[in-house]
């Protein structure tokens, strides 16, 4: 703060005295209780979503090879019909690795 | 950076002991003295948020920028829910603890005009509050400042300029004189 105009140096030392207080700082074992959180909030999080969707995606099989039974197709399309999403959606995450890989070693 | 978006705990470990006190910092500057425990709340957020979403950042962004902006975010959404919150201390109790003026004629003035100027400082912008804090209360310099509201070294210096030129031009309007 090199240039200051004159009538800026009357609220600039104003300033400086009246926000003159102790700084604070966080506690020292402020990370250990952050990783200790970290591990609490991550761990039964990731295994109740897991047995959650896991239980939906049985139960919307179940579903839909039931109703399409129900509307007379055979067992070889149902299953082509169920599978082939399920493939497509297992293929995504690979395919954006695989990518992402490609992208950072060309970018070297 | 690598290891931690890739689950590795002790990674993750090293950048919170490398940022915490810059997310802090941050915070603390925007919630202002009242509400320190807030800040403090806040950096744990920012990490717990950080953690959560680390798979995703691709590293368009320098982390240190993604994880300041998640910082300033969060300040400012909890700053206006406790805006209305009693503060755990009163900015003029602070001020006196400090004031090296002699008689209690000038120190009830002193007060007076401090009060006054706290109040000018949170009508200001959330940058320009933040900056000043940052930079008169923290001891941060203007390269810290930038870094920190992630803007070029000119725009924080600008940000100064400009809340002194508010700040001198509301005390003269409350009659208060800032020499």
């Amino acid at each position: 703060m090199t240039e200051m105009e004159p009538r800026e140096a009357g609220i600039d030392s104003l300033l400086r005295r009246s926000m003159a207080a102790p700084v604070p700082s966080l506690p020292p074992d402020f990370d250990q209780r952050l990783m200790r959180e970290v591990r609490r909030s991550s761990q039964p999080l990731d295994r109740y979503r897991r047995i959650l969707l896991t239980g939906y995606g049985l139960t919307s099989v179940v579903a839909s090879a039931v109703v399409m039974r129900g509307q007379g197709l055979d067992w070889g399309a149902i299953a082509v019909m169920i599978l082939g999403p399920l493939a497509l959606v297992a293929t995504v995450p690979w395919a954006r690795r695989a990518t992402h890989t490609t992208t950072r070693q060309s970018a070297r | 950076m690598d290891r931690a978006r890739s689950g590795d705990r002790q990674a993750f470990a090293e950048l919170v002991s490398r940022y915490s006190a810059l997310v802090f910092r941050l915070a603390v500057s925007i919630l202002g003295r009242e509400f320190i425990p807030e800040a403090e709340d806040v950096a744990q957020e920012v990490f717990l948020k950080v953690h959560h979403a680390i798979e995703s950042f691709r590293g368009e962004a320098e982390f240190s920028s993604w994880i300041y902006r998640i910082a300033f975010n969060q300040a400012v959404n909890l700053k206006a829910r406790v805006r209305f919150r009693s503060p755990h201390a009163d900015e003029t109790v602070l001020y006196r603890a400090v004031s090296p003026e002699p008689g209690p004629y000038r120190q009830a003035e002193t007060a007076q005009r401090d009060q006054a100027l706290a109040g000018c400082i949170q009508t200001l912008p959330e940058v320009y509050q933040s900056a000043l804090r940052l930079y008169y209360w923290l001891g941060a310099g203007v390269g810290e400042v930038a870094v920190l509201l992630g803007v070029p070294e000119n725009t924080a210096k600008s940000y100064l300029h400009r809340a002194r030129q508010l700040l001198h031009g509301m005390l003269r309007e409350k009659g208060y004189s800032s020499d």
